[in-house]
């Protein structure tokens, strides 16, 4: 019974830490781009999350964990469950975690808009997003769906959150097109840099506490202090992705660049997410530090392009939760897999290629699922709305004005009353 | 003639120019001239000249290192009072006009002779250096570099010779101001990373290009000049500074015959470039293996050379 209670304290604990993650978010996407969209970024964050909160009870849980089939879940909408379980977590407590995983796969997403998309895109894509395409791939992998079924291992959602969320944030890009300014016409790219490093930096510590509810927490208790290990590993992988980027980008052009260095220790979190439930300390540096150099390599690989990718997103949660995902087929133990009785241990543990093949499919269903269903539905917005994207002059005078009407820094206008002189 | 002339000669003449000495020598030619048709229009216009002067070029102007594409750097020495000021700034201003009809752009940070920072009498000249390094923050000494780096076009070449025999009089007097002169060029924009590559711009317009100038010439061009100085030379092109300290120096020689090679290799990749902003930058695509390997021993061996003039500078100039 006590060890009952302090499971479902343990995983109330995780539930507030992922959501101050959005603290992190909304830092770190401010910090990432310009101070003329700096409000609306904060404000839309924080206003999605409360629409992506509203769906995942009517529908998004339903989908997921309801009785259904292989692919969707069809019960348990609107869903409030006051009872108390003997031998595990109470339902709402349940509930409450697996919805802030939503709410960071939708955020993810949203990065993908960063600058220029119009304020109605976010709100209709919130809906359809948390209806209909992170339930589901939430279905296959941790509902009763059919890569569960496969022993598919993604222990905190590399794929389900991570991936997912930059698959909706790539279709974005791809419909939405580069930001002004970004490209040159003989196709050079220009750095349009973020306003504040130290938002970037301060959001990076943010998610990486947050990261420990996130990873940790999904231990889903506190038996064996299990999530002492999940932590351990967890900050190896950041602290080796930090690492890793910092002295890749350095090697490269010879300058340690800020941003580059802080999306190191992100994908190093990403990358381990997935991993860091099944694989020894020393493999959790190995992911991490991959994660570390992948990311830089991806977000040159997105530049080049044309992909403009404000906030990193797609590198940062898609390239490297890819990695994150496949990594645990090289490096899943025998004890934390087969002991566990979650899928295979790892090509380097005597388990073949069986879990990695299981992880590569996970991976592309996944990825393929999440991109075109948002591909389609963001089409379909771009028909009916008259274009995601706002006027160029919209754009040119930021989105604080033209779709919230002040600043978030109000410092960037003149007063009233100077206007009026 | 007209400056519209004298653009037109350019247009014809510039590109059949074969080396980079050539190219320097028609710059000469065309600068002496606009100069010469700007003095007499002042003349016409204002009377004559009031005073002995001398026009000065400075930059890579005055150190006969300029590419196809140039701007303007350049300032006036009067021997006469304060009352002749208006004058020869008038002057100034309409070589400045004239050269940016010849094609000099206008130098960004103003170094011309339109400027009162820039033309001055005599006395107020040698009052301006001693100040800039009596004052030695970064920017004075930043000034006076670009200034000792001069040579006169036209004009009373004695006037400069005075004003740079205050520098090394200075110089003798407060030696410590060497260090503090060292100190002021001493970083070196890095041209080849760690696993040997070379490293251009990552982002914008120059993509993919590295910057000559600041990752390869400079460290030659700075370390003649802190050379010079403690030896009292007053020559400006960089390579007669090393013929002049060759004798002296002979671990010089090996340098000489490599920034000779340099400033050909800049010659051969900028001589098309169709304007100013773009001299400083080659394409790598534009560079053979071999090319690349060229252009890394040349920055490899000027950080080389910036560190024993600077060895050799604490050892014999800057304690007298």
């Amino acid at each position: 019974m006590d060890t009952v209670l302090m499971d479902n304290l343990w995983v109330i604990i995780g539930t507030f830490l992922v959501l101050l993650m959005i603290g992190g978010f909304i830092l770190l996407e401010a910090g990432s781009t310009r101070m003329k969209n700096a409000g609306h970024i904060a404000g839309k964050t924080i206003f999605t999350i409360g629409i992506g909160s509203i769906v995942f009870w009517a529908v998004g849980w339903g989908f997921i964990y309801g009785d259904g089939n292989m692919f969707i879940g069809l019960s348990d909408f609107f869903y409030g469950d006051t009872s108390f379980s003997e031998d595990g977590l109470s339902p709402a407590v349940d509930f409450m975690f697996q919805m802030m995983f939503a709410l960071i796969a939708l955020t993810i997403a949203f990065g993908g808009f960063a600058e220029r998309a119009k304020l109605s895109a976010y709100v209709i894509f919130a809906v359809l997003f948390s209806a209909l395409v992170y339930p589901v791939v939430a279905h296959w992998i941790w509902g009763a769906g059919w890569l569960a079924d496969h022993g598919k291992q993604d222990f905190a959602g590399s794929t389900v959150v991570h991936l997912t969320g930059a698959m909706a944030a790539l279709a974005a890009t791809v419909i939405l097109k580069p930001r002004i300014g970004k490209y040159n016409k003989d196709g050079s790219s220009n750095e349009l840099a973020g306003h504040n490093q130290v938002y970037t930096a301060l959001a990076v510590l943010l998610l990486w506490v947050g990261w420990f509810g996130f990873n940790g927490a999904s231990t889903f208790g506190v038996e064996d202090a299990f999530f002492g290990y999940v932590i351990l590993n967890t900050q190896l992988g950041a602290a080796a992705g930090a690492i890793a980027a910092m002295l890749l980008v350095w090697a490269v052009t010879g300058k340690a660049d800020v941003p580059t260095t802080l999306n190191g220790a992100l994908a190093g979190l990403v990358a381990i997410t997935a991993s860091c439930g099944f694989v020894e300390p020393w493999a959790a540096v190995v992911i991490g530090a991959i994660g570390g150099l992948i990311v830089y390599a991806s977000m040159r690989f997105f530049d080049r392009a044309r992909i403009d990718d404000p906030i990193f997103a797609l590198s940062v949660h898609g390239t490297v939760g890819v990695w994150g995902t496949i990594s645990t087929g090289f490096f899943a133990t025998h004890e934390l897999s087969v002991g566990m009785d979650w899928g295979q241990p790892g090509l380097f543990y005597g388990g073949g290629f069986e879990q990695l093949g299981v992880q590569i499919l996970g991976v592309v269903a996944s990825g393929a699922y999440a991109f075109v269903v948002s591909f389609i539905i963001l089409k379909v917005m771009d028909k009916v709305m008259g274009g995601l994207r706002v006027s160029e002059e919209e754009e040119i005078i930021g989105l604080d004005m033209s779709e919230h009407g002040s600043y978030g820094y109000p410092e960037n206008i003149p007063h009233p009353n100077e206007q009026a002189k | 003639m007209s400056y519209e002339d004298i653009r037109k000669w350019r247009e014809q003449q510039i590109h059949l120019q074969m080396d980079h000495e050539q190219l320097n020598d028609f710059h000469d030619d065309l600068m002496l001239k606009t100069v010469q048709l700007a003095l007499e229009k002042v003349k016409v216009e204002q009377g004559e000249v009031p005073a002995p002067f001398a026009f000065f070029l400075m930059g890579s102007a005055g150190r006969r290192e300029q590419s196809i594409w140039s701007d303007q750097d350049h300032g006036i020495i009067f021997n006469g009072s304060e009352q002749h000021q208006a004058y020869f700034q008038k002057l100034g201003t309409e070589i400045v006009d004239g050269l940016e009809i010849v094609g000099y752009e206008r130098c960004e940070g103003k170094v011309m002779a339109s400027e009162s920072r820039w033309t001055k009498s005599i006395e107020d000249w040698k009052r301006q250096v001693s100040d800039w390094l009596d004052e030695e923050s970064w920017q004075s000494l930043r000034h006076f570099s670009t200034f000792f780096d001069s040579r006169v076009l036209l004009g009373e070449g004695k006037l400069l010779e005075d004003v740079k025999q205050v520098t090394f009089s200075y110089i003798q007097s407060h030696p410590e101001i060497m260090n503090r002169l060292v100190d002021n060029v001493g970083f070196i924009q890095k041209g080849v990373g760690v696993f040997g590559q070379l490293l251009p711009q990552q982002s914008g317009k120059r993509t993919g290009q590295i910057n000559i100038k600041t990752t390869a010439l400079f460290p030659y061009v700075n370390a003649l000049r802190l050379l010079v100085l403690c030896n009292h030379i007053m020559k400006a092109p960089t390579l007669v500074r090393f013929a002049a300290l060759k004798e002296k120096y002979s671990f010089l020689s090996e340098y000489h015959r490599l920034f000779e090679s340099l400033l050909a290799f800049k010659f051969q990749f900028t001589k098309d470039v169709t304007e100013y902003e773009e001299v400083h930058y080659i394409p790598l695509k534009k560079l053979s293996k071999k090319d690349k390997q060229e252009l890394k021993e040349y920055m490899k061996k000027g950080a080389e050379l910036f560190q024993q003039a600077k060895n050799t500078i604490e050892k014999e100039c800057s304690k007298w």
